[in-house]
């Protein structure tokens, strides 16, 4: 476990996880953008732009906050939190959005495409799509329209078509499903901006890092208050882009112990979850090779999470393989954990965060009891809880 | 190579005949259809079969095809009936078969397993759009030595260099996607998709065949001026669906007479 950063003994693999399972007519966007992705890294005026966009737009740094309240609450070590939930829009999606706009620019795409689940991303997508002035179009699970319908609402004021998918579980499967078929189809003029680290290469490598300055800057930060580096990082894992963000930084510093967090939606043993690295086994899906939820038969089996972000039968191959190489630890909690961790910030900081970053939050119950004083723990607080006030009502009554 | 397939595109090319291949989900519209379906086929005269293996997330088919899969995976169809079907059909027929589908159902049952189950019921390939060049190549020599075929698939946007690549590790014929996007929709042959397969025409050492919106015998007719022959799929599951059980073999019989026109 020398060095984890990037292990891809074949191209566009993380050891046995990722490639490019997808059907010919794809495969020119793809090495299309894995050229534009090429000459953005190696430019200092790409990055220079990138880097000002999240700055002056998105509002970056985020602060890393440190929750007293919470911290007094668990009486074990100090909680930090990521506020990824203040950046613009809502969560961390904007910082790929951002990115993959300036990519869909540079290669004069004139159409956008998203997939979205608990709409978070395509709210990123339609801001950035906005701004951009391209046509946007976003796909989105009927079932995740209904519970998450204020992300619908602000992406349809943004300008953006939101797409209902009816197909299998109408969630974020189903609409990534839909977003490959449009793309399949007007591949030409579109650029797929996908949500999360997920996809054929070069998708998770791109989206990483986009996301991996949630890791640089929490870094830099908690280095500033406490002069060292956290002994814990948790975050929660649906596709995994908010944790491989804030983790991909801390790879090497092998003292941070790396704590991804699925849902285990009803119960991990109930057969209704989204706990993928938990319960699943290796397969390819959605143009990677990764866990994944399936059967005896290589069906992908229906996942289930109150969090409709976290609702998701993949993971980002780069999650597979920390996990094989036991670099991260992935746990996993419950639809009720999540709800009263919602709760329980809420009361005590004032924040109300995502669902998704709720099972982030839950698993401090565990988590806390064994740390000691002087440890730091720092929490991804990858999204604010808006979207989400229909499930908290519900479960506060 | 499966000697099957390469007797038949060999006997076609030198009378001068095109191919008409059906595509059909195994298990639909009832788990046990697919037997009698495929004998109605071969009765009709239809050249081969691609012998479709449902999967819940058929990213390269349109609502047609995966409302097909999806029910015949309600049906309850396993990947053992699937080659079952197979081994019903061989004693009696000649007929190429092949096995269409996504690579993870595969690769589930196990890559070596499946390939030796296949070559054990007398398939004849596979066509795996998910499973382009670089995922398979591993897996040629071991398909080689099972007489299988890996049809591969190329698309309009395809470059030419990747074209001859394709062309040359193939072992049987190229599946032609007419047009970019998903299988069953309404298409136009347009100058460019004339240019795209006067260039397969004149340039490549395999038969090709065109897949992916064909639907009629003016596209049979159409596609056949440049291609050795078309598959044609979402309409077929389409006339399954609209036909009653007990009327489906006649009308197969006349949806193939009216393609091949």
């Amino acid at each position: 476990m020398s060095n984890l950063k990037t292990k891809t003994e074949k191209k566009g693999y993380f050891g046995p996880y990722g490639g490019q399972f997808i059907p010919e007519t794809l495969r020119p966007a793809l090495l299309q953008l894995e050229e534009a992705y090429e000459a953005f890294k190696n430019s200092q005026e790409f990055q220079d732009k990138f880097k000002w966009e999240l700055k002056e737009y998105v509002g970056r740094p985020t602060p890393l906050y440190f929750a007293a309240n919470l911290t007094k609450h668990y009486k074990g070590g100090k909680i930090y939190l990521k506020r990824e939930d203040l950046n613009h829009t809502g969560a961390h999606k904007i910082n790929n959005a951002i990115g993959q706009i300036l990519l869909a620019q540079f290669m004069k795409k004139k159409r956008i495409i998203a997939e979205t689940g608990a709409g978070q991303h395509g709210v990123a997508t339609a801001t950035v799509a906005a701004r951009a002035g391209l046509e946007c179009v976003v796909y989105m699970g009927a079932e995740d329209m209904e519970r998450q319908y204020p992300n619908v609402q602000r992406m349809r004021m943004l300008g953006a078509a939101v797409e209902p998918v009816h197909s299998g579980t109408a969630t974020l499967k189903d609409a990534t499903n839909e977003a490959l078929r449009d793309w399949l189809k007007n591949v030409e003029h579109t650029h797929y901006i996908i949500g999360s680290a997920v996809g054929p290469y070069p998708f998770p490598v791109i989206v990483r890092d986009f996301q991996k300055i949630i890791g640089e800057e929490t870094r830099e930060q908690i280095n500033e208050k406490a002069n060292r580096l956290p002994d814990y990082i948790l975050a929660c894992v649906g596709g995994g882009s908010n944790a491989i963000g804030i983790f991909y930084p801390f790879l090497s510093d092998k003292n941070v112990k790396l704590i991804g967090v699925e849902a285990s939606g009803k119960g991990i043993d109930s057969g209704e979850h989204s706990a993928t690295l938990s319960r699943g086994a290796a397969g390819v899906f959605h143009g990677m090779r990764t866990y994944l939820l399936q059967d005896s038969e290589g069906q992908v089996q229906l996942p289930y999470s109150l969090s409709a972000g976290l609702d998701y039968p993949g993971v980002g191959p780069e999650h597979s393989f920390l996990k094989d190489q036991q670099r991260v630890d992935y746990v996993y909690a419950d639809d009720r954990q999540a709800l009263d961790a919602a709760k329980l910030l809420t009361r005590l900081e004032g924040i109300i965060p995502a669902l998704e970053s709720a099972h982030a939050l839950a698993y401090l119950e565990e988590l806390m009891p064994k740390t000691k004083s002087d440890d730091i723990i720092i929490i991804n607080l990858s999204g604010r809880g808006d979207k989400d006030m229909n499930i908290y009502s519900e479960y506060l009554k | 190579m499966s000697q099957r397939l390469n007797n038949l595109l060999t006997k076609k090319n030198a009378a001068g005949e095109k191919v008409l291949s059906i595509y059909v989900t195994a298990g639909f519209p009832e788990k046990d259809a697919t037997v009698d379906i495929i004998f109605a086929l071969i009765e009709s005269g239809v050249d081969f079969i691609e012998l479709g293996m449902p999967f819940s997330d058929p990213i390269a088919d349109g609502p047609v095809i995966q409302n097909a899969s999806q029910k015949a995976l309600d049906n309850g169809i396993s990947m053992n009936e699937i080659f079952d079907v197979v081994k019903t059909i061989r004693p009696k027929s000649d007929i190429p078969i092949l096995l269409m589908g996504y690579i993870n159902p595969v690769m589930r049952y196990g890559m070596d397993a499946f390939i030796q189950k296949a070559a054990e019921v007398k398939a004849d390939g596979f066509i795996l759009p998910d499973w382009p060049l670089e995922e398979s190549i591993e897996y040629i020599d071991l398909l080689k030595r099972n007489d299988l075929d890996l049809i591969h698939l190329i698309a309009p946007n395809t470059p030419k260099n990747r074209i001859k690549q394709i062309d040359d590790i193939s072992s049987s014929f190229i599946y032609c996607v007419a047009y970019t996007g998903v299988t069953g929709l309404n298409s136009q042959i347009t100058d460019e998709t004339k240019a795209f397969l006067s260039h397969l025409k004149s340039n490549l050492k395999h038969p090709f065949i065109v897949g992916f919106g064909v639907k009629t015998h003016e596209d049979f007719k159409n596609f056949t001026q440049f291609a050795n022959g078309v598959i044609v799929g979402t309409r077929f599951i389409q006339v399954l669906e609209n036909t009653p059980k007990e009327k489906r073999t006649g009308t197969i019989s006349n949806f193939i007479q009216s393609i091949r026109g």
